[in-house]
């Protein structure tokens, strides 16, 4: 296995200091940074690096660490931020500016539970907070992916087609401080594979701006373009895969992760770490001549749809894996696809909530739990089954 | 759904006829009148009958001004319907300058409309016959009320007293509402909106149908957010947020209004300030045929009326006027009359030089007849040479005499002559000044010694006169001041000036008492001469003390002579007493003068007076004002018209547009103190004749005019105006009302009153 | 006279910006105070290329609704608390693309004093290249009229019915302390001082802070034409005291008030929002003497600098 040895956090960092460079000869690159557990290592070596036409920030706040990066991009530059938890909670009025304005700012965000209690461990939580705002979401299992995901993040995110700010997620501690070797292309392919920032609506000279009252009719007009610019950033996505493959002859995964699903009657779907593992678990399930597969979602907004209908079609059991809780609903990965299956037996499983480590045998238990069903239930802890 | 009320409610109100349910309404207002508001109470109103009731406003980003609509539906059952009133029952106005704005919009025939406006529902035409129309002044009455500022008077609860009026609903009702929300206080004007309101019931033939139609909301084509950067101008008329409107005005300066002259001294004071002195002097030779003698001896009443004397002096435009005069040459153009006229003038003192003057500008012919052999009359024998210097008199006679001014000098005339002259010529002025000079009328008044003062000053004048030892002057005005001074300059050993009153009260111009005193005149007020003392020739003068009684009509204190007395030795008595009426020796038998004019058995005659003969005034310039106003009505009349009038008079007759100090901006100003005059040494000004007051050094003093009412163009609109709509334009500044908000800043910064705020003109009638 | 015209006549010539940053048909208010400010700035602003950085708050309005401009400026609107850092990254891209671009933050006392006090602060800290713009109208003007920190004493706002019971912050001291390159208060009621202060803050680089007390009818429930007049008050009465401060070091008093308390009636008589608390002058009149103690003391001039024009 070649590469740097690399933590997650490390990794996006790296990529977001790559797209930073590849932008020298255009705008430049500013973002604003703030520490907190366990996203501090991003910014940490975000802030060692040396940036040609670049500026880290390091601000007092998430909120202003987003601010500048609003700044930055209304001003024409590419910008990345990261953060967590309650770190994003705290930036969350400035990602639905960063929405609103449709600036493709590139965050990297470490999974972790919110507080108070304080508890500094991996929960999807924070991230799907933000479901709704307009930002692109993508969820990572792996540091390469992690960073390949990030350095694309920006081409989707600035491409015309899209322009809205992008969120890749990594859980923390489990990814973000892994440790592992991660392939890092040269500063040229970097260069070539993403074009420089443009971003239409930049301030400039003419007397313009952003961000001004709207009427309801408006609103309504906008709310259906930014819409219309997230459905389009899945067949972006797509595209942005197709360059990444030809410049660095690799692959990037894509906003599904079917593993051995086609001839499956019963699927694990989850997000982020918790998708390798169900990947074992099918391997094992197999073995045992079990018809199991795992779909893994990357990509939560643009909900790839159609996609997922298709994944889904056939299939008489399903299990939906949720590292996160939405109180007094269930899962909310669960609450996206349940309505996407038409198999008899959909069942949400609550699992490494609070950052509990989510190991094959709660899987197994999952899959024993969903073979005795002959109908969904309400949503069940893995721990209670 | 229980219905919620009915006609027979239980607190007795009871809906009034002919109101159906369910009933929308809908408020115009802007924002700060309180439409929101309004639309509750009415709500409370309907409420208190055991109505459902239902209210809300359409908010926006709107700011105090801009136009806002609040609604208010009524049922007898719970309200479901969370839309906003596009056809509304009854449309409430709250400013008739929101007419121009689409407020008709879904208004159907019969509906009832209720505006805010001084008009009558009659002004408002046919547009709104179809409507139940009623009117209300409810800007006034709220302003009159004290409700809200000024410039945004708060409306809403008193045109909801003449919405109670018009439903028919009981004064009760609304006392019970305005408790409930706080403005009890506010009754009074919805009362009076009550007793006020105008109605007029719709009449078949209906409404243009185009006001029916509820606008519908836009389905404009919205630009992407990620457009490029483009420049789409802001278009809103911000104008018609406010119902009056700033505009530049001239307002009349304190010293326009003072000067007895008429002169336009902030017109010429700014002239000079600005172009200089060519330019000034052609504005003050339009009122003034005198100006480098008024620059000398003017008592100046425009400088105590200064504004500037509350900040920091007043401006010395005595001086300026002789900076304008001595450093200048034009000479206004004389014009060519439509009827020639021929006219006399009696006197060539300053009333008949100034009659003859403007009646020369103006192209008429002019002969001035004087009894003594030069013309001048007191200019030149009796005004001393050290303040009046004869060269400068006659450049002012020379700019006169070269328009064309015959002088016939060395000519006294009697009844027989001036009878003769108003048969010769169209049109005589008569300006013989005063008569004889006031007596002491005191024992030994004839001894030796003892004379008036103005023979003295004419022989000083002519260089055949000389004085020693001690010398007295009695009386307190110019001429006695002049008598003291050049008394002193021909070697009196001491000078005292005797004066009944206080030297506050002394007509004297205030610098000239003050410069006797420095060159060595003792004053001795509260002082009356009793007796002159002495064997053939006066030896001493008794004195008794004077105290002061109480005030007459000119203000000051009438003098009360005691018994207490003291001598005062002198060699010489000077009497300067005044003079006086010196008419009656001229009039034929049978003239009578009425109001200036001469009258014969009920007819009047072209024959008019002017100057100290005919008013009494006493100072040079009174009658160069007067001489000017004597040939205009000599002209007038001839012409069968009313005369023209002199534009300070004009404006001096209309006493509230004359600038007070309160009206000037002193914050604007930097303290600047008062030019003073030049005076020559002392020693060298007791030693002659020389004018002794050199003037100004130059005409920096004309900075220092406020120019009171008078725009100078000093951007102070344009830079305070919040909105940046004050522009410059060919003559001044030009406001762009179409966005103009009314705030008034311009008005309450303009440092000298020379802008106001104006009520515009609105539809159904102006405020 | 000597001052006139004003600001030597350059409204509007050659040398004033060629369009209004705040143009015709705005929404503001009449009598806005911070309409006036813009009027200022644009005549500072002449021809240097400028970008708005405004927080949520009544000057965002004055931007416009959607597309029109109602700002002659490009500019971004940001939320509340955050128009320091949103400047910071807009004049950070301008530094690294050596763009002469002045990046103007524009925000009122909330956004400042209150809800984006650490964003101000931290950028100040960090010695941004932005020049920060206070106008102050003591309340939270765009939500109807509550109190904020910069609210004074006695004021009775819809949030404080019986009048506000704590003191104004003195902003102007803590962005001193940040020791910034340029701090100052500056009074719109004296032209030539706004107008020197926003050039020479203008020209400056790193954190440049303007404290400008900004009447405001509607919620100081006074006449709108009087606005002038009121700072012109409240700078003669001592309540406002107009001065800079270089580096956080030097201060300098620039106009000197008569402390009069004809003045400070005026003052309070003139605004409805103090008329039912009962204020007094002699009420404020020890705070500002305390206040002005503590100025003369860092201005290191016991006697007075220049007395103001009356």
């Amino acid at each position: 296995m070649k590469g740097q040895l690399l933590s997650a956090n490390h990794a996006a960092a790296l990529a977001a200091t790559l797209a930073a460079r590849a932008n020298r000869t255009g705008r430049g690159f500013c973002s604003g940074v703030y520490p907190i557990t366990p996203s501090t290592e991003c910014m940490e070596f975000l802030c060692a690096q040396q940036i040609e036409k670049g500026r880290v920030v390091r601000v007092e706040s998430e909120h202003s660490a987003m601010g500048v990066c609003i700044g930055a991009a209304a001003a024409g530059a590419r910008s990345f931020t990261a953060t967590a938890s309650n770190g994003l909670a705290y930036m969350a009025e400035n990602c639905v500016a960063a929405a609103g304005l449709r600036l493709p700012v590139v965050m990297a965000v470490a999974n972790r539970t919110m507080g108070p209690p304080w508890n500094i461990w991996a929960d999807h939580g924070d991230a799907l907070m933000l479901r709704d705002l307009g930002l692109i979401q993508i969820y990572c299992a792996d540091n390469q992916e992690l960073f390949d995901t990030v350095l694309s993040a920006f081409r989707l995110a600035e491409d015309q087609r899209v322009l809205m700010p992008a969120m890749v997620c990594m859980e923390g501690f489990i990814l973000s401080h892994t440790v592992a070797q991660t392939e890092i292309p040269s500063q040229e392919q970097v260069d070539r594979f993403l074009p420089l920032t443009s971003v239409p609506q930049q301030l400039g000279s003419t007397p313009h701006s952003l961000g001004q009252i709207e009427l309801p009719a408006q609103t309504e007009t906008h709310r259906m373009q930014h819409h219309q610019a997230m459905l389009a950033a899945e067949t972006v996505f797509e595209e942005v895969r197709g360059h990444f493959a030809d410049i660095f002859g690799r692959e990037l995964q894509g906003a599904l992760v079917p593993y051995r699903t086609e001839d499956a009657d019963t699927l694990i779907v989850s997000l982020g770490t918790m998708g390798l593992t169900a990947q074992r678990v099918v391997d094992r399930a197999r073995e045992r001549g079990e018809k199991v597969g795992s779909l893994r979602i990357r990509m939560l907004r643009p909900l790839p749809v159609a996609a997922i209908a298709r994944e889904f079609a056939g299939k008489s059991r399903i299990a939906i894996l949720d590292r996160d809780i939405s109180l007094g609903f269930g899962g909310v990965l669960w609450g996206e696809l349940a309505r996407l299956a038409q198999a008899p037996v959909v069942q949400n499983y609550l699992a490494g909530i609070g950052g509990g480590d989510v190991r094959p045998e709660h899987l197994e238990r999952v899959l024993a739990d969903l073979k005795g069903r002959r109908q969904s239930g309400t949503p069940v802890n893995v721990e209670a089954i | 759904m229980h219905p919620l009320g009915n006609s027979d409610s239980t607190n007795g109100v009871v809906l009034p006829q002919g109101t159906d349910l369910p009933l929308e309404i809908r408020v115009h207002g802007r924002g700060g009148q309180g439409g929101v508001t309004c639309a509750k109470l009415i709500a409370a109103l309907y409420a208190r009958m055991g109505l459902a009731v239902q209210t809300f406003g359409d908010y926006g980003s709107e700011r105090s001004g801009a136009p806002v609509q609040a609604f208010t539906r009524v049922d007898r059952l719970a309200i479901t319907n969370r839309n906003k009133v596009y056809r509304p029952d009854h449309l409430l106005v709250l400013d008739a300058g929101l007419l121009e704005t689409p407020v008709l919009a879904g208004v159907a025939p019969g509906a009832l409309i209720l505006l805010n406006t001084s008009g009558a529902p009659a002004d408002f035409g046919a547009r709104y016959r179809g409507y139940r129309l009623a009117t209300v002044d409810a800007t006034d009455i709220a302003r009159e009320q004290g409700i809200g500022s000024s410039s945004v008077v708060i409306v809403n609860t008193t045109i909801v007293g003449a919405y109670a009026r018009i439903l028919g609903l009981p004064l009760q009702l609304l006392e019970e509402v305005y408790a409930s929300f706080g403005v009890p206080g506010d009754l009074a004007a919805a009362r009076l909106a009550h007793e006020r309101v105008r109605i007029q019931e719709a009449s078949a033939d209906g409404a243009s149908p185009e006001n029916a139609a509820p606008q519908a909301p836009g389905q404009a084509v919205v630009a992407p957010l990620t457009a490029p950067a483009q420049d789409f101008p802001i278009e809103l008329r911000t104008g018609l947020w406010s119902n009056q409107s700033p505009s530049y005005c001239r307002y009349t300066p304190p010293c326009n209004a003072a000067c007895p002259a008429g002169n336009d001294i902030v017109g010429f004071v700014q002239a000079l300030k600005e172009q200089g002195p060519e330019a000034a002097a052609a504005i003050l030779l339009r009122t003034q045929a005198l100006p480098s003698v008024c620059g000398r001896v003017c008592p100046a009443p425009c400088m105590n009326h200064c504004n500037r004397e509350a900040f920091d002096g007043a401006v010395n435009i005595r001086s300026l006027e002789r900076w304008i005069a001595d450093n200048s040459q034009v000479v206004l153009p004389k014009l060519a009359a439509l009827r020639p006229r021929r006219v006399a003038v009696v006197g060539g003192g300053p009333a008949g030089l100034s009659a003859a003057y403007q009646l020369a500008l103006r192209g008429h012919g002019v002969t001035i007849y004087e009894a003594a052999p030069a013309l001048g009359g007191v200019l030149r024998y009796g005004i001393p040479a050290f303040r009046l210097p004869l060269d400068v008199l006659d450049r002012d006679l020379s700019r006169i005499l070269d328009l064309g001014v015959k002088a016939r000098c060395g000519e006294r005339l009697g009844p027989a002559e001036l009878s003769r002259l108003a048969a010769e010529y169209d049109s005589v002025i008569v300006c013989t000044g005063f008569g004889a000079p006031h007596q002491l009328a005191v024992p030994g008044e004839e001894l030796a010694g003892v004379e008036q003062g103005l023979p003295f000053l004419d022989r000083v004048k002519a260089g055949s006169e000389s004085v020693s030892g001690h010398v007295v002057v009695v009386g307190g005005g110019n001429s006695a001041i002049d008598c003291a001074r050049s008394a002193l300059r021909l070697g009196a050993a001491s000078v005292r000036l005797v004066y009944r009153r206080s030297r506050q009260d002394m007509p004297a111009i205030d610098e000239e008492i003050a410069e006797a005193e420095q060159e060595g005149v003792r004053l001795m007020t509260r002082r009356q001469p009793v007796r002159c003392l002495g064997s053939g020739r006066v030896a001493a003068l008794v004195l008794a003390e004077v105290e002061q009684g109480a005030p007459d009509a000119s203000g000051r204190c009438r003098p009360v002579v005691t018994e207490r007395t003291t001598e005062l030795p002198c060699d010489r008595v000077l009497l300067a007493l005044g003079q006086q009426d010196g008419l009656e020796p001229l009039l034929p038998a049978r003239w009578k003068v009425d109001a200036g004019r001469a009258w014969s058995e009920g007819q009047a005659l072209s024959v008019f007076f002017a100057g100290d003969c005919a008013t009494g005034e006493g100072t040079v310039t009174h009658a160069i004002g007067n001489g000017h106003r004597a040939a205009l009505r000599a002209l007038a009349a001839l012409e069968g018209e009313e005369a023209e009038e002199l534009e300070g008079d004009r404006e001096a007759g209309a006493t509230q547009r004359v600038v007070a100090p309160a009206q000037i901006r002193f914050s604007h100003f930097e303290p600047d103190p008062p030019g003073r005059d030049r005076h020559l040494p002392l020693n060298q000004a007791r030693a002659g004749f020389q004018e002794f007051n050199q003037g100004l050094a130059g005409p920096a003093e004309a900075e220092r005019c406020f120019s009171c009412g008078q725009c100078t163009s000093c951007d102070t609109c344009l830079v305070y105006c919040p909105d940046g709509i004050i522009y410059r334009a060919q003559d001044g500044y030009r406001i762009d009302l179409d966005h103009c908000k009314g705030c008034g800043m311009c008005v309450a910064e303009c440092p000298r009153s020379a802008m106001e705020m104006k009520d515009k003109a609105l539809p159904g009638g102006s405020r | 006279m000597r001052n006139e015209p004003l600001l030597g006549g350059m409204a509007q010539s050659a040398v004033d910006r060629e369009t209004p940053l705040l143009r015709p048909g705005n929404t503001n208010c009449g009598g806005c105070g911070m309409s006036n400010l813009l009027q200022m700035m644009r005549r500072a602003v002449a021809d240097r290329p400028v970008q708005l950085v405004i927080p949520a708050c009544c000057a965002a309005i004055s931007a416009g609704a959607f597309p029109q401009a109602g700002l002659g400026a490009p500019t971004v609107l940001t939320t509340f608390a955050s128009a320091a850092a949103v400047a910071t990254g807009a004049a950070a891209v301008a530094r690294l693309n050596g763009e002469e671009t002045r990046v103007i933050c524009l925000a009122g006392d909330g956004g400042s004093y209150d809800i984006g006090f650490a964003t101000m602060s931290a950028a100040a800290e960090r010695n941004e290249d932005i020049l920060y713009i206070c106008y102050d109208n003591e309340i939270y003007g765009n939500t109807g009229g509550q109190r904020s920190s910069a609210t004074p004493a006695g004021a009775v706002t819809t949030s404080t019915p019986g009048g506000k019971v704590e003191q104004k912050k003195d902003i102007m001291a803590i962005m001193a302390a940040h020791r910034i390159p340029y701090a100052a208060s500056l009074s719109l009621a004296h032209a030539d001082d706004t107008l020197r202060k926003l050039r020479h803050a203008l020209d400056l680089r790193g954190f440049r802070f303007l404290h400008v007390l900004s009447p405001c009818p509607t919620g100081w429930k006074s006449e709108p034409a009087l606005g002038m007049e009121l700072v012109r008050l409240a700078v003669r009465s001592g309540l406002y005291p107009v001065l800079e401060v270089f580096d956080g070091r030097r201060h300098q008093i620039n106009i000197e008030p008569e402390f009069s308390d004809e003045a400070l009636e005026m003052y309070l008589s003139l605004q409805r929002r103090f008329q039912n608390t009962g204020l007094k002058a002699s009420d404020l009149r020890p705070a500002i003497e305390r206040h002005w103690l503590n100025l003369r003391v860092l201005s290191g001039r016991i006697v007075p600098a220049r007395r103001e024009t009356r």
